[in-house]
């Protein structure tokens, strides 16, 4: 099982966006250092650019930093909101891409991943462990559904399809795209709901 | 094939969690969920479903300096988009008024400057990129070793909390820009300016400060070939009512009274 949440000693992530919300940007720093991985990982799946998830990191921590003060605990985990405000930050930049044939910028796009620094990175272990178990859960939950379910819920997410156009790319029928993307959500849903970033109450 | 189910707006929470509705069923969508607590449940619970989604694909890390650069960007986040300006600033007083010709251009700019409260949602954005670039910019200037006094001084006037921002725009026309960072609590700003004409020798820009109806001037500037500057520790008046800030082109050495008509101006938010 994945570690449930934090260690007792550090702060909450919701209690890290009152702060921020409060003013304090050494929150958005902890959050950084807690969820960049996985903002960074949609971003770059994405966009499939380094420098453009870079891009994305920054402006979701930015929206995040000023929407702080309109976070709903009710609405679902920090995790939650920080991943899904990347994927659409993600998405926008590459919707405006293909509108207007971005020139990446070589230099940056080129650069490999630096290596991870040992004692550069203030992540901590506990939460990649956590992040790593999480992503196996997951990966293993996609493939317990059937491919065309499979295939529709990662083509609204990581391409950003409507229902429509996914009926549309896949030449089948709105009504049963539909219904894969309902059905294939709520196993999905019962399979991951005990590695949810955070526990209904 | 469409079964009863399907017609259920109930149904629509896992694609709406997943954001593969269209606008429109979005929208639509909201309606419903405004009315049903066990929808937002549903939905709080497939939206972490989705987002788990994000964990599927390969892990990719971050380079080391990007905390740094989402940092910079939060810091310039700081600064707030200018608000919606105070009702009494368009209705200049007559009485007060300096001189009708001159300034009658200000009280159509500031009628003007009204429009900017209802763009700021989009400017926000907007600024956002701006002030990290002058986050990096400022931070250059740091990493050359050059004037490093004056580097802490900008980074104060732009990081300290309290600091607001204030847009000076032309009329008409969004291009050429001024950013004032106001950083009330020590009465001084800092200046950005872009995509202004550099002036010609022998004139210069000059900024002025509107307090209590009446222009007081303040610093004389001109801009790079690229239509750059920043000015640092600007004194704003402390007494009175400051109600906005303008720029006038004026001979060089500036002018004791605007000699020219506004060419950007931006309201002050109330204190």
């Amino acid at each position: 099982m994945p570690n449930p949440g934090p260690v007792s000693s550090a702060p909450a992530d919701r209690d890290l966006v009152a702060q921020a919300a409060a003013g304090d940007e050494r929150a958005i720093g902890q959050l950084y250092d807690r969820y960049a991985t996985v903002l960074y990982t949609v971003a770059y799946r994405i966009s499939g650019q380094r420098a453009d998830a870079e891009e994305v990191v920054i402006e979701s921590f930015a929206q995040a930093w000023r929407d702080a003060a309109r976070f709903e605990p009710g609405r679902g985990s920090v995790a939650g909101w920080l991943t899904m405000i990347a994927r659409s930050r993600a998405l926008d930049l590459v919707r405006a891409r293909s509108r207007r044939e971005r020139i990446t910028q070589t230099a940056a796009a080129d650069r490999p991943d630096a290596p991870l620094a040992m004692g550069a990175w203030r992540g901590d272990p506990a939460d990649a462990l956590d992040r790593i178990e999480r992503g196996q859960q997951v990966r293993a939950a996609l493939e317990d559904l059937s491919p065309p379910q499979r295939q529709a819920i990662e083509l609204a997410f990581f391409e950003g399809l409507s229902q429509s156009e996914i009926a549309a790319r896949l030449n089948e029928p709105l009504g049963t795209v539909k219904t894969r993307v309902r059905l294939g959500m709520q196993k999905l849903r019962t399979a991951l709901r005990p590695f949810f970033f955070e526990q209904s109450p | 094939m469409s079964t009863p189910d399907e017609t259920s707006p109930r149904d629509l929470a896992a694609a709406y969690a997943l954001g593969a509705l269209s606008p429109e069923e979005a929208r639509a969508f909201e309606s419903y969920l405004a009315t049903s607590p066990e929808a937002r449940q549903e939905v709080a619970e497939l939206r972490e479903t989705a987002a788990l989604v994000a964990l599927s694909a390969p892990e990719a890390q971050p380079g080391p300096g990007l905390r740094a650069r989402v940092l910079d960007a939060v810091a310039a986040g700081k600064v707030r988009p200018l608000p919606a300006p105070p009702a009494s600033v368009p209705s200049w007083p007559a009485a007060r008024r300096p001189s009708p010709l001159v300034w009658g251009a200000l009280a159509a700019s500031l009628l003007a400057a009204v429009g900017l409260g209802v763009r700021s949602a989009r400017l926000a954005g907007e600024l956002a990129q701006r002030d990290s670039t002058i986050a990096q910019q400022t931070r250059t200037l740091a990493d050359q070793g050059q004037q490093l006094a004056a580097r802490d001084s900008t980074l104060a006037s732009v990081l300290s909390p309290g600091v607001e921002l204030v847009q000076l725009t032309a009329s008409g026309d969004p291009d050429p820009r001024i950013q004032l960072f106001w950083d009330r609590q020590h009465n001084t700003a800092l200046l950005h300016a872009s995509k202004l004409k550099p002036v010609p020798q022998g004139r210069t820009y000059q900024l002025w400060f509107i307090k209590d109806g009446k222009p007081v001037p303040s610093v004389t500037f001109n801009v790079a070939p690229g239509g750059d500057a920043v000015i640092s520790q600007v004194s704003v008046p402390a007494e009175g009512q400051v109600s906005a800030a303008a720029v006038t082109e004026e001979p060089a050495g500036g002018s004791p009274q605007p000699t020219t008509p506004v060419l950007l101006v931006g309201a002050l938010p109330k204190t």
